[in-house]
């Protein structure tokens, strides 16, 4: 878990950042095709 | 020397042909303000990071790292978590339907009409007008320092008026189109670099732990005069009641991570695309894309300790003389193939160019559409993109007049009192007008200048950086900061290495809160039509 670094601190930083990115990539294929449901929709106004 | 030339010849190639297209594309103001609100998740994606992360993140944070060591991994952290998935998901939606709703086309007219005040407006709107210039051209300094190293036959100077004529031409003739397609491209050339630079650190150093232990077991040379600052290794963190931790932990892991929700050049882009499902889209590859960014280049940045200590046995600043800016250049140049020092020049190039021309974009548009529209009357679609285009000329000259003034040392500053100014003045009228309808015009008037106010009251006159730079408590108190005197060591005296933001940013907050639960609140009508995309 440590990966060779020197204090619990940055260990979890790191890991952290690893996890963010691993959320940011979940969320984003679980919700890929939801548009949302506003009625206003898109497009150019 | 001829592998950079066709390097930088082609990427220049793809540059125009992408400002061709966006500006054929470009034919109402909406396109040139909003990208026509039809920009697919991809380029969202990328044009937001190559927005986000300019060649002083990667060259100058990555020499940081290279100096401070591995504590900068936080601000990764915060660049994903807040600077993504926070701000796509709870900001960039409710923008994307707010701003619809209320027709808005820039960051200061979507709190303007959010409130329904012109001050607003126009006051966000000088402000960014204003400042965006000095942030912009600290980028400018920046690469053109490196292409001048670079390129020695072609002087400083003149790579300042090619720099900018190359932006301009595309900013200006393609609006938000251009801006967007070519830092769809320039991300993915960032991208592709820093993918290579980290595999080739990990290899090099025979794996991911070696590698950390490696650098692990240098804590010992942490030079002399770091570790007085209270450095105590570049795997561990730095004593927080020091120059070096306050510095660490609130200007560049508080100060920016938390900073870049109010970035407005960031904000425009959630109201480029046309659903819900590019944001969510965006979320995954945005994610990727900026621990590419920033986490490569604060892990290799500080694994080029270990990587010059092998080789020269010396630590990376003392490699670099002193001057951390460096640390990341020499280690391309010293340490990578030679093949990839050219395409990482045109990387950082890129790098720089996708960031200055959002800053124009947004500054320019600051000025015409929030500001100069208020006083001039445009009849029609074609005299608005004529206002727009003068804007956008405008913040350009500004930025290379700034450029041309301004000393290199200030790269770093101009970048943490640009963020400082937006987080204090905008930060909390946005995230409040975006979902408290309690929030009234009065409460976001005062927080804006209140918190405007004391951001650059720290700025002038406490925190070190910028009061020493600028010189005017110098001027007018014979000190550098109104704390210089107090006993070393004493709280007093380390609020002088405090970012503006952790006082700043609450007096704002405190401000908007406050004075809204005592004054009148804004008519339910014109909350309705606020909310009417949101239920």
């Amino acid at each position: 878990m440590m990966l060779g670094l020197g204090s619990v601190e940055i260990a979890l930083a790191f890991w952290l950042s690893v996890a963010a990115t691993a959320l940011c990539v979940v969320y984003g294929i679980v919700n890929w095709n939801n548009k949302g449901n506003d009625k206003n929709g898109g497009g150019a106004s | 020397m001829t592998g950079k030339i066709i390097g930088v010849l082609v990427y220049l190639a793809v540059i125009f042909y992408l400002g061709y297209k966006a500006w054929l594309k470009t034919r109402e103001s909406t396109d040139y303000m909003l990208a026509g609100r039809s920009m697919n998740p991809f380029v969202l994606a990328m044009s937001y990071g190559a927005t986000f992360i300019s060649t002083s993140a990667i060259v100058g944070f990555g020499g940081v790292s290279g100096m401070f060591g591995m504590s900068l991994l936080w601000l990764t952290f915060l660049t994903i978590f807040v600077g993504i998935f926070v701000a796509m998901v709870f900001f960039g939606k409710r923008t994307r339907r707010m701003g619809l709703a209320l027709d808005s086309h820039t960051f200061p007219e979507f709190l303007g009409r959010r409130y329904g005040s012109k001050f607003i407006q126009q006051f966000s709107g000088v402000v960014i007008f204003v400042f965006i210039p000095v942030y912009a051209a600290a980028v400018l300094i920046g690469i053109c320092r490196m292409l001048e190293v670079a390129f020695p036959a072609v002087s400083y100077g003149v790579w300042l008026i090619l720099v900018t004529a190359v932006v301009a031409v595309y900013v200006i003739t393609g609006g938000l189109k251009a801006v967007m397609y070519t830092d769809a491209f320039q991300g993915t050339i960032m991208a592709a670099m820093m993918l290579i630079l980290i595999v080739t650190t990990y290899t090099l150093l025979g794996g991911v732990t070696e590698a950390h232990q490696a650098l692990t077991d240098l804590a010992g040379l942490v030079p002399a005069g770091l570790a007085k600052g209270g450095m105590t290794g570049w795997t561990t963190g730095p004593d927080f009641e020091s120059p070096i931790g306050l510095t660490v932990y609130t200007t560049i892991i508080y100060g920016v991570g938390i900073g870049v929700l109010a970035q407005p050049q960031l904000v425009i882009r959630y109201m480029t695309v046309p659903s819900d499902r590019e944001l969510n889209r965006a979320v995954a590859i945005g994610g990727v894309f900026i621990l590419l960014m920033t986490g490569v280049a604060f892990v290799a940045g500080a694994l080029s300790n270990v990587v010059f200590h092998k080789e020269f046995g010396k630590v990376a600043i003392a490699v670099a003389n002193n001057n951390f800016d460096s640390i990341i250049p020499l280690y391309i140049d010293k340490v990578m193939p030679g093949w990839f020092s050219g395409l990482f020049l045109v990387a950082m190039f890129a790098a720089a160019m996708s960031t200055m021309s959002s800053q124009y974009h947004v500054g320019g548009t600051s000025l015409s559409r929030d500001f100069l529209e208020q006083y001039v009357s445009v009849g029609n679609g074609g005299s608005s993109m004529k206002l727009n285009r003068l804007g956008v000329t405008v913040a350009i000259v500004a930025t290379l007049v700034w450029a041309w003034l301004l000393p290199g040392g200030v790269i770093a500053r101009a970048t943490a009192f640009f963020f400082g100014l937006c987080a204090a003045s905008f930060l909390p009228i946005y995230v409040l007008g975006l979902y408290w309808k309690g929030m009234t015009k009065t409460g976001a008037k005062v927080s804006m200048v209140g918190g405007f106010g004391a951001s650059m009251f720290w700025l002038l006159f406490i925190h070190v950086k910028e009061a020493g730079f600028i010189g005017l408590c110098q001027a007018m108190f014979g000190k550098a900061t109104l704390v210089a005197d107090a006993a070393p060591g004493s709280w007093m005296w380390l609020m002088q290495w405090v970012d503006p933001n952790v006082v700043a940013l609450p007096v704002s907050l405190v401000l908007a809160v406050g004075v809204s639960l005592a004054t009148r609140r804004i008519e339910e009508k014109h909350l309705d039509l606020c909310w009417e995309g949101l239920r």
